[in-house]
């Protein structure tokens, strides 16, 4: 019960958050998001399930009930977590509450909605990555976009419109896509499932139960549905060149919006590959290896090479997601245990460290109200404490040994090395691993000139030390980052443990 | 039983503890936080020389002791402390040189008055604490993972002053171009264990046995179909290339003079005894595979000869005192290169150990001075600076003596083993080893040279500039530093003089090599001598070939420096740059390996990176947005309903919800 208390308590916080007065409703957020730390990381300390949840491992917490029955399908209310999607949960609930306090300088309009609406995103984020049913889950799936798409509508850059209807509808439309292609392998598997529990779908598509559907066959069925979900999914990771929508987010999002986006919506995408495609038809996964690994390797040096390109500091970190993204793919379709427990990984390293870029470019925006890249320089002689910050966490970015993201990134360069699904497994790697050599490029000249040499800012506002609640979420996630970063096995244990029974079977 | 090397992990984490203190606590510290690491080193350089005696007493060390990724049916990624008489002694070189670099930088950073001490000894504990865990690593990834800690510090500690535009420009380069090279080595660790299972240096299970094992047909590896020997070139190969980077080797030497901007003692720390000495000590910790493959050897040879040569040309010309000690850094790093590539292990080891000293010496020797010049580090300023500061100038005057490899001075003894030992392998069947020697032999000059140049540009003749004639005094806190390293450069050779030993017969006085081979069965000089692939031959007899190599180098040596004496030991020296003709440019401009460096940066890259730009937003989004545009018709209806009023929204989100479980329900009933 413990998970449905989680989703509904962050439900009842986002209400009353609502209604509260704009004078407190910050620092009401803040504290009631704490609810769901409590409740996430006491999960994580009982945590005592094994195996993968959609491959008969035993599930944590699980709850499984039937909710209604629609035309001879049971839809159940099935939830519970296992060492995939427990870090995750575990993510969202921290970052959330450290975006939530990161948004008390720059947000001064409508704020009790605004955190009610962060707050309402949480409770369905939760449900994303705890429910296993499909039909819960889609519904969570889909009443993310809603909040996110109103937090950059309303609270925005210029041009938040602009940017908030092309992430809706370019996400939305990859809904659909990603939708008909898992209800048409549905009405494949035919009787042999009797609902839309991810476990049973997951089973029955790896013991080979898919018939024909539509006129095709079982075999072009599972490929076409492949490649509908897989572009689906890639839209919300995003791999190139399905990216455009995520810069213009970013770039007009406020800065804790754009956190939760980088940090836990685009884990979404890349959590859904590893339960749905990459999980439940390996035998395909395997087979298009080529154009995946390939997909991957270009998100990586492409979104690299535009954060090369980029003079807004917010564009650089966002353009670098792409980059970080794609290093998860390739774990994926690796299929070790150092690939895809890798990529795991990364998707909580990078949302650690995504997070505090963004929120380390946001501190200095609050201050100087520019994030152009010629506009300031000099800054660390004012702003220490946040420049130290910011050289430390893009060291992190970097994949500095120790943090987190070296942890993530070695792992997948590991594994998918050592990758025996395909001979060219150690090109595609080590020309993916050039990407680190990029990302040190484009984060150290940004920072020798926007931190370092003689202060110069030409703004009228005056440049001084940011208020505490503005950098002690930075130190907080910077402390997270090397914590894991030292220690990965806080999490790699369990994510190892869900991972290898994806490794064996189903085709492989 | 809990020896002494049971503490070995204290060594790495005392100056660990000093880097929190500098850092937490530094500024309510006095001196900054200086004392902290003084105390620190003080600490690990005690707990250095008991690990070094207890090595001498017979013992070993290899223990695993962390995991920092327990795999599930897949390997453990640990790490382990490995001391054996390699790592002991370079324990030993980085705690004595960091203890004495944290000393000195009272009288460099403190009495000058420098802001951001905290900042500083952080750095330098930092800096420290990563050199002394890449030197104990007892496996790849570990050392790898030090390796790049130790690229953080070295950007931290050279863009120190980041309020100048200098100091973080070449911070940002020196991580950049070491990066570079890192990449390899990165591709390199992977390829190991993707190839091994394994990335431990030490024991029967280890990457080089394994390695040894499986060319002689007893272990069967991952080879990814290519001939054994070929793809542990490659991966050899690969590992070189972060050795490159970091050890400043030819073409990723061009970081370091650029890192001069760094305060002096930070350059003493870097050149003598971490970063730098980092590449070169990595070669000699795995040098058990690398002497299976000749071709890797023949590259680590020849690079290092050509270092050797290309950096002391570029030395000759250089008007500042610490960019003559660059260049002069490049070049013995190539020494060292050149020893490791020919067969010389031991050789290579030695001249690491020499090196250290007289470079530490040096550099804090022209620390003194810049102290003593009011920060200008121009020689042609300087000048009679002889009789100001007598005691910076006789230690400095053993450090040049070291370092142009004049008998009998420490870097004599290593320079012509390794000469000695690249030519007896050369002549062994290997012209190209016998033209890397020509090199290192032809650098030998320049180095005579270019040492004796600035040693008389800086303390001879007759002053030329007003702070030279009344130079800032120092106290005994850059006095001490430099009295030990002097002693230590004037006498360090006496622990290998092997042409000693074969000239006269004298055996048993080669205590280097006999220490190296007190190491791990697998680990020992003897054992490399027995793999490389390198057969001996000889002018005339063995004694002669060693006077033979002596005397040549030693001349060589006497002679650049006789050159220097005669153009610049004057009262008023001037320039001869100018009888240089056209190659003054050149070496002016180094050849011109920063302009292409920076132009593959800046002409290359970033134009790349705009065209991509500009194809992601005019063609990938431009795409997106046409299709946007097709059905801005259906949007102009969509916009009516587009009230901005959150209820509305909610209670439509509500709506969508109903009508999708409805169309769940028709269409699965339909469906049945």
């Amino acid at each position: 019960m413990i998970i449905e208390a989680l989703i509904a308590v962050t439900f009842l916080a986002a209400l009353v958050v609502f209604v509260a007065p704009d004078e407190y409703a910050g620092r009401l957020a803040a504290a009631l998001s704490a609810l769901p730390i409590l409740g996430s990381l006491w999960m994580w300390a009982q945590y005592d399930a094994s195996g993968n949840a959609l491959l008969g491992g035993s599930i944590a917490f699980e709850t499984d009930v039937v909710w209604l029955t629609l035309g001879g399908l049971d839809l159940h209310w099935f939830v519970g977590v296992d060492g995939i999607s427990l870090p995750l949960v575990v993510l969202t609930t921290i970052l959330t509450t450290l975006a939530i306090v990161s948004a008390w300088t720059p947000i001064a309009e409508r704020q009790s909605q605004f955190y009610g609406l962060m707050l309402f995103m949480e409770a369905n984020l939760i449900g994303v990555f705890t429910a296993l049913d499909f039909f819960a889950w889609f519904v969570f799936w889909e009443a993310v976009l809603v909040p996110m798409y109103f937090l950059i509508g309303v609270w925005g850059g210029p041009n938040r419109r602009y940017a908030a209807i092309k992430f809706f509808v370019y996400t939305n439309i990859a809904s659909l896509v990603m939708f008909i292609g898992f209800i048409a392998l549905v009405f494949g598997l035919g009787d042999s499932v009797s609902s839309l529990r991810l476990p049973e779908i997951a089973q029955a598509l790896r013991a080979g139960e898919l018939g024909g559907f539509a006129g095709l066959d079982a075999a072009t069925l599972k490929t076409v549905a492949f490649v509908a979900t897989f572009l689906g999914f890639a839209v919300k990771v995003p791999v190139a060149p399905l990216h455009t929508w995520l810069p213009d987010a970013h770039v007009e999002a406020p800065t804790p919006v754009s956190v939760m986006l980088a940090g836990v919506l685009l884990k979404m995408g890349t959590y859904a590959l590893l339960r749905f495609n990459f999980t439940m038809m390996p035998d395909v996964a395997t087979a298009l290896v080529v154009p995946i690994a390939g997909i991957a390797v270009i998100s990586v040096i492409y979104g690299a090479m535009l954060a090369l390109a980029q003079e807004d500091l917010k564009r650089i970190v966002a353009y670098s997601s792409v980059s970080s993204m794609g290093y998860v793919i390739l774990g994926l379709v690796a299929y070790t245990t150092y690939g895809v427990g890798g990529a795991t990984f990364q998707m909580i390293a990078h949302g650690l460290i995504s997070g505090l870029m963004f929120m380390a470019v946001g501190v200095i925006y609050n201050t100087t109200h520019t994030r152009m890249v010629g506009d300031m320089s000099g800054i660390a002689d004012r702003m220490p404490l946040t420049a130290g910050i910011f050289v430390a966490g893009a060291f992190g970015y970097m994949g500095l040994p120790l943090m987190a993201g070296f942890a993530g990134e070695f792992f997948i360069f590991k594994g998918s090395f050592e990758s025996t699904v395909h001979s060219g497994m150690p090109v595609f790697t080590a020309a993916a691993m050039f990407g680190i050599v990029i990302v040190a490029g484009y984060l150290l000249f940004a920072m020798q000139r926007t931190l370092f040499g003689p202060f110069s800012f030409d703004g009228e506002y005056e440049v001084t030390n940011a208020p505490f609640h503005d950098v002690a979420p930075l130190a907080v996630l910077l402390l997270l980052t090397i914590v894991l970063g030292v220690a990965p096995d806080l999490f790699f244990g369990m994510i190892q443990d869900a991972v290898n029974p994806i490794l064996s079977g189903g085709g492989l | 039983m809990a020896g002494i090397l049971d503490f070995a992990p204290a060594i790495v984490l005392l100056p660990f503890v000093s880097f929190l203190v500098a850092l937490s606590v530094g500024d309510r510290l006095p001196k900054g936080g200086a004392y902290a690491g003084i105390a620190a080193t003080a600490g690990s350089l005690i707990l250095s020389v008991a690990t070094v005696l207890t090595v001498a007493g017979g013992q070993t060390y290899d223990a695993t002791i962390y995991t920092w990724a327990e795999g599930l049916d897949a390997v453990d990624l640990t790490f382990g402390v490995l001391i054996d008489p390699l790592s002991a002694m370079m324990l030993l070189i980085v705690t004595l040189i960091a203890f004495l670099v944290h000393v000195f930088s009272l009288g460099y950073m403190n009495d000058e008055g420098e802001t951001g001490l905290p900042r500083y000894y952080a750095g330098l504990g930092l800096f420290t604490a990563s050199m002394l865990g890449f030197v104990v690593a007892d496996n790849l990834l570990m050392a790898f993972m030090f390796f790049e800690l130790v690229g953080l510090c070295s950007y931290l500690l050279i863009g120190f002053h980041f309020r100048e535009p200098g100091p973080p420009s070449a911070a940002k380069k020196a991580f950049l171009v070491t990066r570079f090279g890192d990449y390899f080595f990165l591709v390199g660790v992977v390829a190991v264990f993707a190839t091994f299972g394994t990335a431990a240096f030490a024991g029967e299970g280890s990457f080089p046995a394994l390695a040894e094992a499986a060319l002689n047909g007893e272990a069967s590896v991952t080879t990814f179909g290519l001939d054994p020997q070929t793809w542990f070139t490659i991966v050899g190969l690969l590992v070189l290339g972060g050795v490159i980077g970091k050890s400043a080797q030819f073409p990723l030497h061009t970081w370091l003079p650029d890192a001069m901007e760094g305060p002096t003692p930070v350059s003493a720390l870097i050149h003598a005894a971490t970063m730098v000495a980092a590449g070169v000590y990595l070669v000699a910790r795995m040098y058990g595979f690398y002497a299976l493959s000749p071709t890797a050897l023949a590259i680590i040879a020849f690079i290092g000869g050509f270092t050797a040569l290309f950096a002391a040309t570029m030395g000759v010309v250089k008007r500042e005192i610490k960019q003559v000690l660059a260049y002069s850094t490049i070049s013995q790093y190539g020494y060292m290169m050149l020893g490791l590539g020919g067969g010389g292990y031991v050789a290579a080891t030695f001249h690491l150990m020499t090196h250290a000293f007289f470079k530490a010496l040096l550099f804090l020797g022209a620390g003194s001075v810049i102290i003593a010049m009011h920060h200008n580090e121009n020689m042609w300023d300087m000048g009679g600076l002889k009789d100001k500061m007598p005691v910076t100038y006789y230690t400095f005057l053993a450090g040049s003596l070291a370092l142009a490899g004049i008998f009998p001075f420490a870097g004599f003894w290593s320079k012509d083993e390794v000469l000695y030992e690249t030519l007896i392998h050369g002549l062994g069947g290997s012209p190209l080893l016998l033209g890397a020697y020509a090199m290192g032999l032809l650098a030998v000059f320049f180095t005579g040279f270019y040492t004796f140049r600035m040693v008389f540009l800086t303390f001879h003749g007759n002053p030329r500039s007003q702070t030279a004639r009344d130079p800032h005094g120092v106290r005994w806190n850059v006095k001490g530093p430099l009295v030990v390293l002097g002693v230590l450069a004037t006498v360090a050779g006496v622990v290998n003089m092997v042409p000693i030993e074969k000239l006269f017969g004298i055996g048993g006085i080669d205590f280097l090599h006999q220490w190296l081979d007190g190491s791990f069965e697998g680990l020992t000089a003897h054992h490399y001598a027995d793999l490389i692939p390198y057969s001996s031959s000889y002018i005339g007899s063995e004694a002669t070939t060693v006077a033979v190599g002596a005397a040549l180098s030693l001349g060589l040596a006497l002679a650049g420096s006789g050159l220097a004496y005669l153009l610049y030991n004057v009262p008023e020296p001037v320039r001869h740059t100018d009888r240089l003709g056209r190659i003054k440019g050149l070496l002016y401009n180094n050849y011109y390996q920063d302009e292409y460096q920076v132009w593959l940066a800046n002409g290359v890259t970033r134009p790349v990176a705009r065209a991509a730009n500009k194809f992601d937003g005019g063609v990938v989004d431009g795409v997106v947005n046409g299709v946007s545009g097709v059905s801005l018709f259906a949007g102009g209806r969509v916009r009516r309903i587009q009230t901005g009023v959150v209820s509305n929204y909610a209670a439509l989100l509500t709506l969508g919800l109903t009508a999708l479980l409805l169309a769940f329900g028709i269409l699965g009933g339909w469906f049945v």
